[in-house]
């Protein structure tokens, strides 16, 4: 083929031929390894496993890969429309050994680490409840309770055969209860810290307030420089005949519609109220374009 | 809380300072300023630890009433073992800490080839290739699937990657094992150990920065002033090919495992061209046609660029283990194309520096004597030598007999050029008769007629 080029994936070939025409002595080390272990086969087509969709729109499609669906991706799309700031939450996506799902068992209710039962109650069978408690807790504390671990409660609930209203609604009264008590630790945590001498620094919105007083600042010093271009902008176009003190009149109108904001632009407005084309001074040349930041 | 000294406010000195392993070393060395060093906390009374002084010291210096300058030794091996001892009975305090993920151990520890697994794989997100967009379609029968609603991506298949990676590993194990050299790079950033540690265990060579483009193809230019060594088959270094080396181009890699394909391009085209075969980490946009042995996985992550690396550095050094040991048996590697010659016994000893004098010397004696050239044995023997044969040509380099022996390679002179009408000054070029006293600047006309200048083609 012409644009692809395939000698690396001949090399033991083009090395048979330079030993059958005496350009090498001697085979290369890896002339034995790869004879026995060849290359893959290169530019073939993945052959159709699954069934694509029937009186599928393009013949082309036929070979691309396949979208993966799964059945908790509908319960990820209900959720997440419910409550989008679930997403802003920092989630941890690394894993130990690629087994961690195997880890969690979603049968156990999310609330779970609220609800140890008494010291020393025991169940109808005798079995100690809170020892049972423990060694659950012992396995699943590591839980992720997040909008994540809600979804793959639900999809267990409805596996177990609840109808899925009630699947969705028992994992999120779960998920609510668990972030509620979670909340509060954290809020009374830090007023709890705040109150024998810890300090913290800027919060959200104080950051956010600082951040958006930068872009204002910023903002102000652009939109003085462009109305200072834009005066100069009209005083150029200003075409009429008119004694000086016509334009000191015309200058001091302007200057009083507009110059209560900004001093800095009423300075600039004198300065250049005194240099009108068609009066006896003529214009001042100021460059050919307005000044823009 | 650390005890290096405890100061006694009342008290007298319990002890004189046990002296350190240091300061006994510096003791023995003849040295006046030692000997009028002054401490400056003299009058201050301490039981004191010495400088890394641990609490058994310490508590050691309280115990034992008398210290002496010999049993420092037995300071230091007594507080060696009471560490370790410290250590495996409070060691284990604490909280049970389940086996976890640690990053460092993909380096000081790296998996084997037996540890391939798809868990492996995907816990170091080795499936997550590319958006859609900007795939290769050739890599299609290594792509499981596209996962994602807005950007879309592929992710690349861990059984088909695990088979591929295993290949790999065979690869590598067999070079190795036959003697080959075998090249790992990776230059992006933060792969520079674990590519380092490849070629460590590989006992191969290592490249984390660019690649300079021509390093095969113009090695004689780029790698000219490269260190070259010749070993025997127990890897000892064997002396005498010296000037044989002096001429020769750097060794050309067997294998080149590269871990960034995109950025490696022209590494990867001039190993096409030198007939090398690549093993190379395969994203979903990148050709597949540019390596020998692709690895479908994901090179942006350097937890997989790691895992791969480290496989393939295993792999190698297993590969290494068993030629190491064929060789102590005896077995003897197959001959490899180095086209060097054994050295031979007299000129073994005579440097390639005090060669050439020594040529000089002759060859000035020569100029007064007029005596007739010689052909010397290693004018012969240099013919062969100092060309590779990679770069004879047609003709190939021809060196005229009478010339005799010159220890570095002439340009042939130019026809019509600069120095054509020149005679050239050279020692050893008559066949016949004296040289002339003009030197370099005579013409043809003023030389005697009947005096043949050597020509070369």
């Amino acid at each position: 083929m012409g644009r692809y080029d395939f000698s690396p994936q001949r090399v033991h070939a083009h090395a048979t031929q330079l030993l059958a025409h005496k350009r090498l002595a001697i085979p290369p080390p890896w002339y034995s390894i790869i004879a026995f272990v060849p290359p893959s086969e290169r530019l073939t087509r993945p052959p159709l496993q699954r069934s694509q969709r029937p009186g599928g729109k393009k013949a082309s499609r036929l070979f691309k890969p396949l979208r993966l669906r799964y059945e908790e991706d509908r319960l990820r799309w209900e959720y997440f429309n419910d409550h989008p700031w679930e997403l802003a939450k920092p989630r941890v996506v690394l894993e130990d050994d690629g087994r961690d799902a195997e880890k969690w068992d979603w049968s156990i209710p999310l609330d779970h680490a609220l609800n140890r039962p008494k010291s020393g109650a025991t169940s109808e069978e005798g079995v100690q409840l809170d020892l049972e408690w423990d060694s659950i807790q012992a396995g699943q504390a590591g839980r992720p309770i997040n909008g994540e671990a809600v979804i793959q409660r639900t999809h267990h609930l409805l596996s177990t055969g609840l109808p899925s209203s009630l699947a969705s609604s028992t994992a999120l009264a779960e998920f609510a209860r668990h972030r509620h008590y979670t909340e509060t630790l954290l809020r009374v945590a830090r007023e709890e810290a705040i109150s024998t001498g810890a300090f913290f620094g800027p919060g959200p919105l104080e950051i956010g307030m600082q951040l958006e007083d930068r872009q204002y600042d910023g903002w102000k010093k652009w939109a003085e420089k462009e109305i200072v271009a834009l005066k100069q902008l009209q005083g150029s176009a200003y075409t009429g005949q008119e004694a000086e003190g016509g334009g000191q009149d015309v200058v001091a109108l302007e200057g009083g519609t507009v110059g209560g904001e900004e001093g800095v632009a009423s300075e600039e407005l004198q300065v250049v109220g005194g240099s009108v084309p068609g009066s006896r001074a003529g214009q001042e040349a100021r460059g050919g374009v307005a000044v823009h930041a | 809380m650390i005890l290096r000294s405890l100061l006694l406010r009342h008290g007298r000195l319990a002890l004189p300072k046990p002296p350190t392993p240091i300061r006994s070393w510096r003791r023995y060395l003849a040295s006046e300023v030692e000997q009028t060093y002054t401490n400056p906390h003299e009058d201050q009374q301490f039981i004191a630890g010495g400088i890394d002084g641990t609490k058994s010291q310490a508590i050691h210096s309280l115990t034992t009433p008398t210290t002496t300058a010999a049993s420092s030794d037995n300071q230091v091996k007594h507080d060696w073992e009471f560490f370790h001892h410290q250590k495996a009975t409070t060691g284990k305090l604490g909280s049970a800490i389940a086996p976890h993920y640690k990053p460092h151990e993909l380096l000081s520890n790296p998996p084997r080839p037996q540890d391939i697994t798809l868990e492996l794989l995907l816990a170091s997100q080795a499936h997550i290739g590319h958006s859609t967009s900007l795939w290769n379609p050739a890599n299609a029968k290594y792509i499981f699937g596209v996962r994602g609603q807005h950007d879309p991506i592929h992710i690349i298949s861990l059984d088909v990657a695990a088979a591929h990676l295993r290949r790999a590993c065979k690869i590598v194990h067999g070079v190795t094992e036959r003697g080959g050299l075998v090249l790992f790079v990776g230059s992006r950033e933060g792969q520079a150990h674990c590519v380092v540690k490849a070629a460590k265990m590989a006992q191969g060579c290592h490249l984390f920065t660019k690649w300079i483009p021509g390093t095969i193809t113009n090695g004689q230019q780029i790698l000219g002033k490269c260190r070259k060594r010749v070993v025997n088959h127990l890897d000892e270094e064997v002396p005498g090919f010296e000037d044989q080396l002096l001429q020769k181009a750097a060794v050309k890699p067997d294998l080149v495992v590269c871990l960034n394909m995109l950025e490696n391009y022209v590494l990867l085209h001039e190993c096409a061209l030198n007939n090398i075969p690549t093993i190379g980490l395969l994203d979903t946009d990148c050709n597949p046609t540019w390596v020998t042995y692709p690895i479908p996985a994901n090179d942006d992550s350097l937890r997989c660029v790691q895992v791969i690396a480290g496989v393939l550095g295993r792999a190698g050094e297993e590969g290494q283990a068993v030629r190491r040991a064929r060789a102590r048996r005896g077995r003897m590697p197959a001959r490899q194309n180095h086209e060097l010659e054994a050295p031979r016994e007299g000129e073994a000893d005579v440097r390639p520096l005090e060669r050439e004098m020594a040529l000089l010397l002759a060859a000035e004696a020569f100029e007064e004597e007029g005596v007739e050239v010689k052909e010397d044995e290693d004018g012969e023997g240099e013919e062969g030598e100092h060309v590779d044969s990679s770069l004879l040509g047609a003709e190939g380099l021809d060196v005229e007999e009478g010339e005799g022996a010159i220890p570095y390679e002439r340009d042939a002179p130019i026809e019509g050029g600069a120095n054509s009408g020149r005679v050239e000054f050279s020692p050893v070029v008559e066949q016949r008769g004296e040289i002339r006293d003009e030197g370099e600047w005579a013409t043809e006309g003023e030389r005697r007629p009947g005096q043949g200048r050597t020509e070369r083609p």
